[in-house]
């Protein structure tokens, strides 16, 4: 996104479908969940902490500059990356309209629709849901695996998805070692072990913790006790079901 | 009998010694009791004229704010910036021992950039991160030892800008993200390899007490974060912390059951003073300031323990100010009411508070339309935090009088997007020269002994020390000494950068130092408050500066 609004700032115009109302609407939307709140520019950009932003002569390549990059040494922070790219788009034209620019949402990319990423059916929806679910605290999928922008990656990408729930209970996971600490046994996910020392995660705890030791204080080796199974209680069979539907939805071919 | 009157006597006066700091600056809040009061004497108010600065630190980390508290230990001061970068210098002389550079977090992550204090204990300094990382440093060389993540920052809208707090063996710390919509929550790890020790929900889930004073799914995004830092009393064992505002902030009736009481417990435990056992986190007994709030009044601030004279009798008391202003004095061992007052010299959002607590006409915004309420959500006090001498029985308070003029909407909750409900621009009081005061209260009173006014506002947090001194400084740049007995000035300092951070008292070698952070914070309150004055220029910044006494001066 940054780099078609920066083409688009340039002078090139990006000719996508869309519906300017609904991105309007949209970007309303964004503006005063985002924008206008907290101690920041008032609804319609009417003013709060931050700077009025309404009928201020802005064109649409300078709110652009603001939104994506931010101001250095202000409360304005880069919003790239914090919105969906869709939504991004919105909020400048609406912005933008906020200016009295002509046609605000013109080849401002498509419409956005608030979703992002793929279109999941109900059981992937669910578990995409499920798969972060924040009630579940540290027992919840992304307290170890990143997936579609949520969740910590302590595991590495998810390469292949279990066919099964039985498959997933009983995942082989061979990277997980048994590491000591003064006499202290743990299973590890060892991130690196040299001559400057060893970086792991112990996984003798949820959530993970990931460790630094000077060389020679960690000792590693193979295999371990650790059980995928015993990590994936908050979840009844029918879920963790769901979650592999949403893994599979999202899953790189 | 007699024996029992020694144990007696040996555990009050445990109580009292616990309050002070002597050659060091342990905690973020002084001692574990958040007094913010050193018993060193050398710099006092018949030779303060003759303070000077000895040193500073810049820290490099200029794009933005200091609002750290340094700790001192042995001679170390150890100092954290916006960015969690960590600097272990020679307290006497600013040589710097060790830094560490936390790495800036690979993906974007919500919230301001500000860090507002580490904890050092059992060999290690400990911290957080913007991207929601407890992290744990070897406290002789800097080296990384261990890190462990709180909570996905991006999908929760939180992060950690406190201090965190030491407790025997395990560190605790509390999070952002009363704003969002998120379910708050206080979490200790074991300080030997961050392992997870408990996590305290501040809103209780289904089944536990407490959950009924939600409405249907409302505890899920109920908020109450508790973003700043407790206090402990090891006599006791009890933990003590205060926690943020219920979500949404300025529109309840998603949250608020139908024909509920607004006069006791309602959304709890947010707005309230809690006492944890610090072993397990479990809910000992908890205060609610303000049932129900619909003001964003946090009682997320510093939680003051002291012992205190209350009609005759000697009180483990404490003291706790909530962001309306509205102070409560209670037994800490049990949560009892002893005493309330309100600070502000005006205030809309209530008319009144009865001896035991209860809101009186509430003046409560109304969807769709535009209430003035008074004090601002900004605070009647900041996050900044105020100070008590047990040599004067006073407390000092920075005060700001501003308004907000809320209208509630009632968008939906996002899991962790702004969940705040409600347009609240901040303005100033018309008519008024002055729109900020330092104050010294009675706590055992509720009566104002003196009051200081100041033109703009007050947002950084006050020192007191035995050489019956109170130390603060103010957006200007200006730091300096107030008379702890009277409130006159005795010393000022111009800093060149606002003041936004914290300032601290301890020695090495027997000289006593006054040290303080600089930088303003031109982001969240201390952005709105400089709004309302555009002619001035409230420099940012990122320096540590020192003050002694010039050398063979001191007594």
């Amino acid at each position: 996104m940054t780099r078609s609004l920066l083409l688009l700032a340039a002078g090139a115009v990006l000719a996508f479908p869309q519906d300017p109302s609904a991105m309007l609407k949209r970007g309303e939307q964004v503006f005063s969940q985002t924008c206008a709140t907290g101690y920041c520019h008032g609804a319609r950009g009417a003013s709060g902490g931050a700077p009025r932003l309404a009928a201020r002569g802005f064109n649409r390549a300078y709110i652009m500059g603001v939104v994506v990059r931010g101001i250095p040494n202000s409360g304005m922070q880069s919003f790239e990356g914090r919105l969906p790219d869709a939504d991004l788009a919105a909020v400048i034209a609406y912005v933008a309209a906020l200016n009295g620019v002509a046609n605000p949402a013109a080849g401002l990319g498509p419409a956005a629709t608030g979703a992002s990423g793929p279109q999941l059916n109900g059981e992937a929806a669910r578990g995409a849901l499920l798969f972060r679910e924040a009630v579940r605290g540290f027992g919840r999928c992304s307290t170890c695996h990143e997936v579609g922008g949520f969740g910590i990656p302590v595991a590495g990408p998810i390469s292949q998805v279990p066919a099964s729930v039985d498959a997933l209970k009983s995942l082989a996971t061979p990277n997980v070692k048994t590491g000591t600490i003064d006499g202290a046994s743990m299973p590890v996910l060892v991130l690196s072990d040299g001559k400057q020392g060893a970086q792991f995660y112990d996984l003798g705890a949820t959530p993970p913790v990931q460790r630094n030791t000077l060389p020679g204080e960690a000792k590693f080796s193979a295999g371990s006790a650790w059980r995928h199974a015993s990590v994936i209680t908050a979840y009844s069979d029918a879920e963790l079901d769901a979650i592999l539907d949403y893994l599979r939805a999202v899953a790189q071919p | 009998m007699r024996l029992f009157l020694a144990l007696f006597a040996l555990s009050a006066a445990l109580a009292q010694d616990a309050g002070p700091t002597h050659a060091d600056w342990p905690s973020y809040g002084g001692t574990d009791f958040s007094w913010r009061y050193s018993a060193l004497d050398q710099i006092n108010a018949s030779n303060v004229q003759s303070l000077a600065p000895v040193w500073m630190f810049q820290t490099g980390d200029y794009a933005e704010n200091l609002q750290a508290t340094p700790i001192v230990q042995d001679g170390v001061l150890y100092l954290i910036t916006a960015r969690a970068r960590v600097f272990a210098l020679d307290a006497a002389t600013g040589r710097e021992i060790w830094n560490y550079r936390y790495p800036d977090p690979p993906r974007p992550v919500p919230g301001f950039v500000g860090n507002r204090g580490l904890a050092v204990g059992g060999g290690k300094v400990f911290f957080g991160t913007k991207d929601n990382y407890l992290v744990a440093l070897d406290q002789k060389t800097g080296r990384l030892l261990w890190r462990v993540n709180i909570d996905d920052a991006q999908q929760c809208g939180c992060n950690i800008t406190a201090a965190p707090l030491v407790v025997q063996d395990k560190v605790i710390v509390g999070g952002t993200g009363g704003d969002s919509a998120h379910r708050g929550y206080l979490t200790a790890f074991s300080t030997n390899n961050g392992h997870l020790a408990w996590r305290w929900y501040v809103v209780p889930g289904p089944g536990e007490k407490g959950h009924e004073t939600w409405k249907g799914d409302s505890w899920i995004f109920g908020g109450g974060a508790p973003w700043l830092t407790g206090s402990y009393d090891a006599a006791l064992n009890l933990l003590y912390w205060g926690t943020g505002n219920a979500a949404a902030d300025f529109y309840d009736a998603r949250r608020v059951p139908t024909g509920a009481d607004k006069n006791k417990n309602l959304n709890l435990y947010t707005a309230s003073v809690v006492a944890l056992d610090p072993d397990t986190g479990k809910l000992r007994w908890f205060h609610q300031e303000v049932p129900g709030d619909i003001w964003d009044y946090d009682s997320a601030y510093e939680v003051l323990l002291m012992d205190l004279q209350i009609r005759g009798r000697t009180r483990q008391a404490l003291v706790h100010m909530n962001k309306s202003g509205l102070t409560s004095v209670l037994d800490r061992t049990n949560g009892e009411l002893l005493g309330v007052f309100s600070v502000p010299e005006v205030r809309t959002w209530v008319t009144g508070i009865t001896e035991d607590g209860k809101l009186v006409g509430r003046n409560e915004p109304q969807l769709g339309k535009s209430t003035a309420i008074c004090p601002s959500a900004a605070g009647a006090k900041s996050w900044n935090s105020m100070a008590y001498s047990p040599r004067t029985g006073l407390i000092y308070v920075p005060v700001n009088e501003m308004c907000n003029d809320i209208t509630p909407n009632n968008n939906p909750a996002e899991e962790g997007e702004n969940y705040m409900n409600g347009d609240f621009p901040i303005r100033l009081i018309p008519g008024r020269a002055t729109n900020s005061h330092i104050d010294a209260w009675d706590p055992a009173t509720g009566k104002r002994v003196w009051s200081v006014p100041y033109k703009y506002v007050l947002l950084a947090s006050m020192l007191a020390t035995a050489g019956n001194l109170v130390f603060t400084g103010n957006p200007e740049g200006e730091f300096f000494a107030l008379d702890a007995a009277k409130g006159n000035k005795l010393w000022s300092f111009q800093t060149g950068a606002g003041h936004r951070g914290a300032s601290v008292a301890y020695s090495v070698n027997g000289r006593e130092y006054i040290a303080t952070s600089t930088g303003w914070h031109s982001s969240v309150v201390g952005g709105a408050v400089q709004a309302l004055f555009p002619d001035q220029d409230w420099r940012l910044g990122s320096s540590l500066v020192v003050f002694a006494l010039p050398e063979g001066s001191a007594k």
